[in-house]
């Protein structure tokens, strides 16, 4: 996230795709390559191809839904991807206990029903969870703290797996630990299920101020923040570089309106996920709409005034404080 | 012609990317003098009308084409006369004909006689990268770095349509790589076709028309194509530093279309 929408830098791969440690525990088949005698090479599951899909999925949207019907409702209204899970976070939130991956069943229903990407949840450091999701051929998965953490202390080793992830983050440093791991997309921490922005702009400004210090930062400075903020350095370096994060970057949580959607894009989001602001409001088709569209034309406030007319009721919100149902979730990951 | 408008159609997806490329874009003209190319973000009709040329970036096929609708874009494209080249969704776009729609079918502009699956590999997890050889791209002996992510696959070459040019091949994948796994969609037999004969310099490998006639191959090998002044990329030469694909569009392309060029 910058100031500027200006993509990822190309060719990624080179500089964020650390060795994979086949001995790691989760490791699957990381991506393979043959060359055969004339020289002509092949690969698959590289880190370009992941962090290619999250450049193809730019200025969409990403919607959460709990069945096929949902995810075709979400297709026709022009949705980029879609996130298959049980219950949207607004539901986790209201009925407690353990959240958990996806009945398999239920996503696959959900990726014959569209041709669009398919995501799927994950919890936090359960890569069998993740190995699952790979084998029955899920487009996406975002490693989530909106389910119940699996793992204390470690997220997934993400370089490991051919499937691409993204991961939420609510600071540089953060992000960058993400990165380091293999996600290939990076998604703010807006609190899951509140229909209020306020904890997303939160971290996406917080990105944002910070990677405006470290461009100015000479390389020793740069040593010593990434030592402050635990990011390895290369990747804090190339974040200097490109001012601004190395993998696409989308808002999540809390967007209920097209002129949320609108807000996260100018504060430089690359697209944004809805969760429960869509299925959980008056006229699920139409507001999905016009959040495409917002997120299109999110420069344009004549066309977002247009988009934002008539929508019906948005999802009733909630005010963010440590006594919320179901808790704080941006402050699980570590 | 020493300035000429690039558009890209800004709707979703990877936009961001060739508007970068485009950005840093040397091309030489016939008396090779550099030509300015200023770039274009394309998200309405005013936008369009700026621009000698169009491309049509990667991203969900059915996303852009619903908002290229709602924005007042889709019948002026399917009007359009000055050149278009599609990458990925943008491919899809231009074909005739797309197997594997959403549920209902989806639109698309029909600008060359080609018919397309979608997701032709499969899932995300077949996405992957090739080397491919580009007859007519500048430093040609070198490959061409393809980035195939939920790449559709040529299926057919459909009959030409009457007054157009017939179908090009620019680039194909070499023979070792097919799609296997069985998430992928289209069997062999679906693609199995006879290429239409080729114009010289655009064929990678010179052949022995007759033999290649004679013996019909998987089209899914088929990466790239030209039917007049309309070119498609299966994959993204936008993800890649390579701008070669870029500047044999704006050269092969979008200066000869130029009224300028044309007298």
């Amino acid at each position: 996230m910058a100031s500027t929408n200006d993509g990822a830098s190309p060719a990624l791969g080179a500089t964020l795709t650390a060795s994979n440690d086949s001995n790691a525990p989760g490791s699957t088949t990381p991506s393979r390559s043959t060359q055969n005698k004339e020289g002509v090479s092949s690969a698959v599951g590289t880190f370009g191809v992941k962090s290619g899909l999250a450049q193809m999925l730019k200025s969409g949207v990403i919607m959460d839904v709990i069945n096929a019907e949902q995810a075709r409702i979400a297709e026709e209204a022009g949705a980029c991807a879609v996130m298959a899970l049980e219950r949207v976070p607004a539901d986790i939130r209201a009925q407690g206990g353990v959240a958990r991956m996806s009945d398999p069943k239920m996503i696959k229903e959900i990726v014959d029903a569209v041709t669009i990407p398919v995501m799927a949840k994950v919890r936090i450091g359960h890569f069998v969870e993740a190995q699952i999701l790979q084998a029955i051929g899920i487009d996406y998965i975002d490693e989530s703290e909106v389910l119940t953490p699996a793992d204390e202390a470690h997220h997934i080793m993400k370089h490991n797996f051919r499937v691409p992830f993204v991961c939420g983050a609510t600071s540089l440093g953060e992000a960058l630990r993400r990165i380091s791991e293999g996600a290939a997309m990076i998604r703010t921490k807006g609190e899951a299920g509140t229909g209020n922005i306020v904890e997303a702009v939160r971290h996406a400004r917080a990105v944002n101020t910070e990677i405006k210090r470290i461009s100015n930062m000479s390389e020793e400075e740069l040593y010593a923040y990434a030592k402050e903020i635990q990011a390895p350095f290369h990747l804090l370096k190339e974040t200097a570089r490109l001012k601004r994060l190395p993998v696409v970057s989308f808002a999540a949580g809390g967007i209920a309106t097209p002129a949320d959607a609108a807000l996260m894009m100018q504060l430089g989001c690359d697209g944004v996920f809805v969760g429960s602001g869509i299925f959980h409001s008056g006229d699920p088709a139409r507001r999905a709409r016009a959040i495409v569209q917002a997120v299109t034309h999110y420069q344009n406030p004549k066309i977002l005034a247009e988009v934002s007319e008539d929508l019906g009721d948005a999802m009733v919100g909630l005010t963010i404080n440590d006594d919320i149902k179901g808790g704080r979730l941006a402050k699980r990951g570590w | 012609m020493n300035k000429i408008t690039v558009g890209v159609l800004a709707l979703q997806g990877g936009f961001h990317e060739h508007l970068n490329t485009l950005a840093k874009l040397k091309v030489a003209d016939s008396s090779a003098a550099y030509v300015t190319i200023v770039p274009q973000a394309v998200k309405t009709p005013e936008d369009l009308s700026l621009c000698d040329a169009l491309i049509i970036p990667g991203g969900e096929s059915t996303t852009i084409a619903l908002l290229a609708r709602l924005s007042g874009l889709l019948e002026l494209l399917k009007e359009y006369e000055k050149p278009i080249w599609g990458t990925c969704a943008g491919a899809i776009l231009l074909s005739r004909q797309v197997v594997g729609t959403k549920k209902g079918g989806q639109e698309v502009l029909a600008k060359m006689d080609v018919k397309v699956g979608r997701n032709g590999w499969g899932s995300q997890v077949e996405s992957f990268e090739a080397d491919l050889t580009v007859k007519g791209m500048k430093d040609e002996s070198r490959p061409f770095k393809g980035v195939f992510i939920r790449a559709p696959v040529i299926l057919s070459l459909l009959p030409t349509t009457p007054g157009q040019p017939p179908v090009e091949i620019v680039a194909r994948l070499p023979d070792e790589i097919t799609p296997s796994h069985e998430s992928a969609p289209f069997s062999a037999v679906d693609a199995l076709g006879i290429c239409v004969p080729s114009t010289p310099g655009y064929l990678p490998t010179p052949p022995n028309e007759r033999e290649v006639s004679a013996q019909p191959e998987d089209l899914r090998h088929l990466v790239a194509l030209r039917q007049g002044n309309h070119l498609l990329t299966t994959f993204h030469p936008e993800l890649t530093r390579d701008d070669r694909f870029h500047e044999l569009f704006v050269r092969e392309f979008v200066l000869p279309s130029l009224p300028e060029a044309k007298e």
